[in-house]
């Protein structure tokens, strides 16, 4: 924690800064200026794919060229932003109950040691249960609906938010509890005012591996029985060996997935800004 | 710093000395008689003893330093003073009273060796955090000024909006200072404040303690394994030794105050120092020979 030596007092105060009040506008434009070598790579692999295929003349229900799943992205815009409408709704739904669920579960396990030395170790038993394998179990009891796809994201999704979040909750330094006890505060009251805030940037780590847990969730939760989605689009358009389609859901599905996570992360920086981050030169 | 704290020190509460007081002399503030503390021992029904007979007395107003080797047992002696555990033998009143209602009572103000701040709160906000939820009657705003006086005090008045990541160590640990004193509390327990900071930031906070010391005239009770610091500042230093910690001897420091720079030059703080030195020498020793936990207290001086 105080790993810094500190010579220079006043030298210091102005050292460190961070800048969560951009625009979001500007924010994507840097975003892109930061990124311009991931976005080289990308058009380098794309060019490279639509290459080989036409020089190999892949057909295109084998392997489709970037082209040929431009083209059906542009054709089927409608029915597949319908289908994209429909799987982030599950995937928004399925995150807030993670959320809620990992959370509840933390600050049960947390507040409550007895409890929660019995409850640990079946959450993570619970966890060791491949949660696919429920999909086909949840159709059955609840019907075709959101309902099982709420339901299966959330045993997929909850898991990271509850660890992380316990984690932040216990890695509070003993010397704070002390201060806080020695001016006759309760496990709730050190709960609340220290534990919570001092758990917040575990918790949004583990919200960033909850909401890609829950675009899975989504998918998954689709293939096993539904109507619309693009899971369920996926699945329909391999049975009828139509992969530019497969490709073009694909694709929409892993934007979907990326804009959420840096909406999660977005929120991150705004609500726990406190925590110093190496912004530039880490990859 | 120390003009803007001198000026400050009126507003806050400042005690008329202790010493003036007659009456105060006969009583001590911290007493503590017996002490020993066991520890019980993982994965087994043993229980290892911590602390064995400590004896300790402290004046109102009065500055001792406990020192001895690291993991003697000071922090645990510490926490026994301030009420944080329960010992299994023996008996400590603070202000007359037992630790916890003193703690209570806001008596006792707390430092550790880690500042302890709470990094999303900014440096005005970590001060008058303790007050807050120790006293919820009081106003917001009474609270906040109150604060802010203290960071006067420790001169951080310019820091108040900076959080504790863009705060150096010795202004972090100002800032825990502050925290313990917006308490206003009659007795500063001090864990190693200091034993972070690099060496010409501690000296400097090293004075700057005693300031507010003979300033405020709060019972200072200051845990720390540097010799110089305990000489420099406390009136009284107990020595502590190891198998099982006991206060080995209680040496009175022959300096009056106020203290300064030219005080490290005097041959009575050579003096005292060296001495300082022998007895932490002889206990680490005696300690070692004495070998075996649990032995009975008091055995390894005499062996020799
Ligand atoms: N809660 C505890 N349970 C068991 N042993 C402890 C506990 N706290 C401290 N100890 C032991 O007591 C001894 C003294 O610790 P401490 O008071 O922290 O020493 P110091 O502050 O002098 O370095 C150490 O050997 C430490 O391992
Ligand atoms: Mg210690």
């Amino acid at each position: 924690m105080s790993g810094q030596a500190a010579t220079d007092e006043a030298g210091n105060a102005a050292g460190v800064s961070e800048g969560p009040g951009r625009s979001l506008s500007a924010g994507l434009a840097s975003a892109a200026a930061d990124n311009w070598p991931t976005l080289a790579l990308l058009a380098a692999v794309l060019v490279a794919w639509e290459a080989l295929i036409r020089l190999l003349q892949v057909s295109a229900f084998v392997v489709p060229a970037p082209s040929a799943v431009f083209r059906t992205l542009a054709a089927k815009q409608t029915q597949l932003l319908d289908a994209a409408w429909i799987t982030g709704g599950e995937v928004l739904l399925g995150f807030f109950f993670s959320a809620i669920t990992g959370i509840a579960v933390a600050l049960v396990i947390a507040r409550f040691d007895r409890f929660g030395r019995a409850l640990y170790p079946l959450v993570v038993l619970f966890q060791t249960v491949p949660k696919v394998a429920l999909a086909p179990i949840f159709i059955l009891w609840f019907g075709y609906d959101l309902a099982p796809k709420i339901m299966l994201i959330v045993v997929i999704a909850f898991f990271p938010v509850a660890l992380d979040m316990l984690a932040g909750l216990q890695s509070i330094d003993p010397s704070l509890v002390a201060l806080m006890r020695s001016v006759g505060a309760g496990r709730t009251e050190i709960l609340r005012r220290v534990q919570i805030p001092h758990s917040l940037p575990h918790l949004m780590s583990g919200l960033k591996i909850a909401i890609t847990f829950s675009v899975i969730g989504a998918v998954v939760g689709e293939f096993a029985g539904a109507s619309a989605g693009l899971g369920y689009m996926i699945q329909f358009a391999s049975t009828q060996l139509d992969t530019p389609l497969v490709f073009a859901a694909l694709l929409e599905v892993s934007v979907l997935g990326v804009v959420f996570f840096y909406v999660v992360e977005l929120a991150e920086r705004r609500f726990v800004s406190w925590v110093p981050r190496y912004e530039r030169g880490h990859r | 710093m120390t003009s803007e704290a001198t000026t400050a020190a009126a507003v806050i509460g400042e005690r008329p000395g202790a010493e003036t007081a007659s009456a105060a002399v006969v009583r001590p503030h911290i007493h503590a008689v017996g002490i020993a503390v066991e520890f019980p021992v993982r994965r087994s029904h043993r229980r290892v003893r911590v602390l064995s007979n400590i004896n300790l007395s402290v004046p109102k107003g009065g500055f001792v330093s406990l020192i001895g080797p690291s993991g003697c047992g000071k922090s645990t002696l510490l926490q026994v003073l301030a009420g944080l555990i329960t010992p299994s033998e023996g008996e400590v009143q603070v202000a007359g009273m037992h630790p916890v209602q003193a703690s209570a009572r806001r008596l006792i103000g707390l430092v550790f060796q880690d500042a302890t701040l709470l990094p999303w709160k900014n440096a005005l906000d970590n001060v008058s955090f303790l007050l807050d939820v120790a006293d919820k009657s009081r106003p917001r705003r009474e609270v906040r000024d109150r604060a802010r006086e203290m960071l006067r005090l420790v001169g951080l008045e310019h820091a108040a909006e900076l959080r504790p990541a863009q705060l150096s160590g010795g202004m972090r640990q100002r800032v825990a200072i502050a925290r313990a004193l917006a308490l206003d509390p009659e007795v500063l327990m001090m864990d190693e404040p200091f034993g972070a900071l690099d060496a010409i930031t501690r000296e400097e906070m090293t004075a700057f303690l005693l300031e507010i010391w003979e300033r405020t005239g709060k019972t200072i009770v200051l845990v720390t394994h540097s010799i110089d610091e305990a000489v420099f500042l406390s009136r009284e230093v107990h020595v502590m030794a190891t198998n099982p910690a006991r206060i080995i001897e209680t040496m009175a420091v022959p300096l009056g105050y106020p203290r300064n720079e030219d005080t490290y030059a005097e041959p009575a703080f050579a003096h005292a120092e060296l001495r300082l030195r022998r007895l932490l020498k002889e206990g680490h020793r005696t300690g070692h020979r004495q070998g075996k936990p649990g032995r009975a207290d008091g055995a390894g001086k005499a062996e020799r």
